[in-house]
């Protein structure tokens, strides 16, 4: 016959304008991929209750009240909360850095890490995690706050565009 | 800087050998390591970020840049602060965080900024500040102290250049000596106490509770020892490693919030309208519900739709909210942007169709009557409060917002409208730009008074004229919009219209092709479901004011016939003649609905041009008057029925 499809291409699709004919089996994911569009973004302020020290609000956005679960939201505001307060503990460790600093005319920090960068990079892996495992499957996004200056998370919230492009894709994928 | 380094290297040439000879090493030692430690902390004071913050993004003062309060306030330990707006970096500077004009920035904890360092003074180099000034005035306490005692023991050699350049260095020593020592001292108090420099010099906590402090030992520890504060700018930002792509997983939602996501949009613009319209008869000034929900939020926000938006753009934004086509909502919300220009003019219209045939009722009482409406639309008997609560459910996921606007006129039980707040952001601005300050100044004062919202706003700002702002807008542009839309209305309308009659030329036309294309898929769909509900409405409504109800009609059966023919083909003159739109409403209704009730009229009708065309031709043909007889609704739309 005179067809001309190669191994393992799809059927042509009416529906889809001549660009995105599918051409392979994976390329109905590719039409998934990109139909989700930033819809909106929630910023959960800080909590300022207890002084300048870094605590965020755990007071439930109402724009996620139908995105995500309230006690998973609740739990992660709660960890990140405890990870500020562990960095800017003032306990031994701090102070021990504090006088090898002064000792060594401050070169020391050319070499080391402080403490506090120890654990915002902790924060950036612990945020990176809850994007990946519950953030994202539901269409959010949280960026870190130190990229805002500490004074905002900023969740972002994202919206199904095209839906029926998904929907069909996924339909003919799955 | 350099009287520092200068005067002190001619100490070490001179002084210090002779020193170190005749008493001990050390002296030079040990001197030389404190002027080491004042260097070193006079570089980090002087080249360390103090803690700039970075300019926030534009997504994250959307909803704060039009906002009337400078200050926003938190309770820190029991005790108010300030939060002041920043205009320059955009956002609301936290405690102890204040702009520093030589530096152009918002500094965190800031001090003050050192002229001698050249630099801010805040968070992250206040610790080496204060050791500067420490060390420093240590140092010169020993250049001082070890001079004297070079001078006192070569009393007799005064005239050596040895002797000479140590007594110049001692009174190098002795001048900077005071202003030094002063300047340490004053922050030995305020670290003890404490505070900051910039406090304490503008006197914040005079009255003597000052809520940063934890204790003069845990301040000093805090000084000292904690760790070194990160800093903000210049921060490598990692990139996005997580792909966020649907399908997307949902926590199960209530049965209430379902159904209120379902009704909502049916619901909401019989009630914008109304209210809208019922506000602008009585109380101009009151805080009304502005009618054109503003539009979804999360479809203006992103789309970068431009604040400057006309009314009328960001009125047709809006999802259609006829009654039969609630369904549509929850579809076009996720669909997005694209549709809102579609559905927007539906929206205005159906929420038109609504009002009209009530009007009176607007004005006799507002919210009991509305919220029978949606209620009687719906099935339900819920009222009021209950209404707000389940639409404010529904929408909260989308963001509509055509229940923010009338939140002024509900009485409690708005809690719905207070969600969509937010989305008003964009929206408000846009129209107050476009309607100009008077007559939103006028409706904010109103909305001040009366905006039960101002509790209801979720993003933890308590400012309620920022609200009734958002609340504001919405209406004037309902204004304009209802206006152009609704016929039977006019009479009401006229009054207030005119403030914002300019904008109704332009809307109206624009208004028009954008209703048309939408209004023609579903004129034919919702006809049938309108004219029931409508009528249910209509009878509710009736009772209450019969005796306006005649003379309206006089009014708008003169206006239909003498203008029936020509507004379809010329909005501009409805604009000018609101009357004139009655017989667009009925032209288009009358292929949709023979039977006289009130039938949503508006959603037919207002389509507008291109839908009335061949709407008026069926009209013409009737019109003339063979056995069709025209009626007026309640709320003035004109109807003609067949005899």
């Amino acid at each position: 016959m005179h067809s001309v499809q190669h191994h393992g291409q799809q059927p042509r699709r009416p529906d889809l304008p001549h660009c995105c004919q599918p051409l392979s089996p994976f390329h109905n994911l590719q039409e998934l991929r990109h139909s989700a569009s930033l819809a909106n973004k929630v910023f959960i302020q800080r909590d300022y209750s207890e002084g300048t020290t870094c605590r965020f609000q755990t007071k439930f956005p109402s724009e996620l009240e139908s995105r995500i679960e309230r006690t998973l939201f609740e739990d992660t505001v709660k960890t990140l909360n405890n990870y500020y307060a562990e960095a800017e503990k003032i306990g031994g460790q701090s102070y021990l850095e504090g006088c090898l600093a002064c000792s060594t005319a401050y070169l020391i920090f050319l070499c080391m890490e402080t403490r506090y960068e120890k654990v915002l990079k902790k924060i950036a892996k612990y945020i990176q995690e809850q994007n990946e495992k519950i953030y994202a499957p539901r269409g959010l996004l949280i960026t870190d706050p130190i990229e805002r200056g500490m004074r905002v998370i900023e969740i972002s919230i994202y919206e199904d565009r095209g839906s029926s492009d998904s929907s069909s894709g996924s339909s003919s994928s799955s | 800087t350099t009287f520092l380094v200068g005067s002190t290297t001619l100490f070490f040439c001179f002084t210090c050998p002779w020193l170190s000879e005749y008493f001990s090493s050390v002296i030079p030692i040990y001197t030389a390591v404190i002027f080491l430690f004042t260097l070193a902390n006079f570089c980090m004071a002087t080249f360390m970020d103090p803690g700039v913050f970075p300019r926030a993004e534009e997504d994250e003062d959307k909803e704060d840049d039009f906002r009337a309060p400078l200050y926003k306030t938190v309770e820190i330990k029991g005790i108010q602060v300030r939060m002041k707006w920043c205009s320059t970096c955009r956002f609301y500077r936290p405690p102890r965080c204040s702009h520093c004009s030589v530096c152009d920035n918002c500094v965190e904890d800031f001090d003050h900024h050192c002229p001698w360092v050249n630099n801010c003074i805040g968070r992250r180099n206040y610790r080496y500040f204060f050791l500067f000034l420490l060390s420093l005035t240590t140092h010169i306490i020993n250049v001082f102290g070890f001079g004297l005692v070079y001078v006192l023991h070569h009393r007799q050699q005064l005239d050596t250049p040895h002797a000479a350049v140590t007594m110049a260095v001692m009174c190098v020593a002795g001048l900077f000596f005071v202003p030094v020592a002063g300047l340490t001292g004053f922050h030995m108090v305020l670290v003890a106490r404490g505070r900051t420099t910039n406090e304490q010099v503008t006197g914040k906590f005079r009255g003597g509770v000052n809520p940063f402090t934890n204790g003069c030992m845990r301040n000093i520890s805090h000084v000292l020892c904690s760790s070194q504060a990160p800093r903000y700018m210049g921060r490598w930002r990692s990139p996005q490693a997580v792909d966020v792509q649907p399908p997307f997983v949902r926590p199960p939602l209530t049965e209430a919030q379902l159904e209120a996501k379902v009704l909502d949009n049916g619901i909401q613009n019989d009630r914008h309208s109304t209210r809208s319209k019922s506000s602008l008869d009585q109380m101009e000034s009151q805080s009304a519900d502005a009618e054109p929900p503003p539009p979804p939020k999360p479809e203006l926000r992103y789309p970068g739709l431009p604040r400057a938006d006309t009314e009328e753009s960001s009125l047709l934004t809006e999802a259609p909210h006829t009654p039969s086509m609630y369904k549509y909502r929850p579809a076009f919300n996720s669909p997005g942007r694209n549709h809102t220009a579609l559905t927007h003019p539906n929206k205005m219209i159906r929420g038109e169709s609504l009002d009209s045939p009530s009007p009176s009722i607007l004005l006799s009482s507002h919210q009991p009557s509305y919220r029978s409406e949606p209620s009687s639309l719906d099935g339900t008997t819920a009222v009021g409060g209950g209404v707000g609560a389940r639409r404010g459910g529904g929408e909260r996921g989308e963001g509509p917002g055509g229940p923010g606007g009338t939140a002024g006129m509900m009485s409690g039980g708005m809690s719905g409208y207070s969600l969509t707040g937010r989305s008003y952001t964009s929206y408000p601005s846009s129209l107050v730009l476009s309607t100009g300050g008077s007559h939103s100044s006028s409706l904010r004062s109103a909305h001040l008074a009366h905006n039960p919202l101002a509790t209801l706003q979720s993003e933890g700002t308590t400012d309620t004229s920022y609200k009734s702002l958002a609340n504001q807008t919405p209406r004037n542009g309902s204004l304009s919009y209802d206006s152009l839309l609704t016929p039977s209305e006019s009479p009401e309308f006229e009054s207030v219209v005119s403030p914002s009659s300019p904008l109704q030329g332009y809307t109206s036309p624009f208004l028009s092709a954008q209703i048309a294309q939408q209004r023609e898929g579903q004129l034919l769909q919702g006809s049938a479901t309108f004219s029931s509900p409508h009528r249910a409405y209509l009878r509710a409504v009736s009772p209450p004011s019969p005796s306006s109800g005649p003379p309206e009609i006089q009014h708008l059966l003169q206006h239909n016939q003498d203008s029936s023919y020509r507004a379809p083909r010329n909005l501009s003159s409805l604009s000018s003649s609101p009357g004139a739109l009655e017989p667009l409403t009925a032209t288009c209704i009358y292929p949709l609905c023979v039977v006289p009730p009130p039938p949503p009229p508006f959603p037919d009708g207002c389509p507008i041009r291109s839908t009335s065309r061949p709407v008026l031709a069926n009209h013409t043909t009737s019109k003339p008057g063979g056995g069709v007889k025209k009626v007026t609704g309640v709320g003035g739309t004109t109807y003609e029925i067949s005899v």
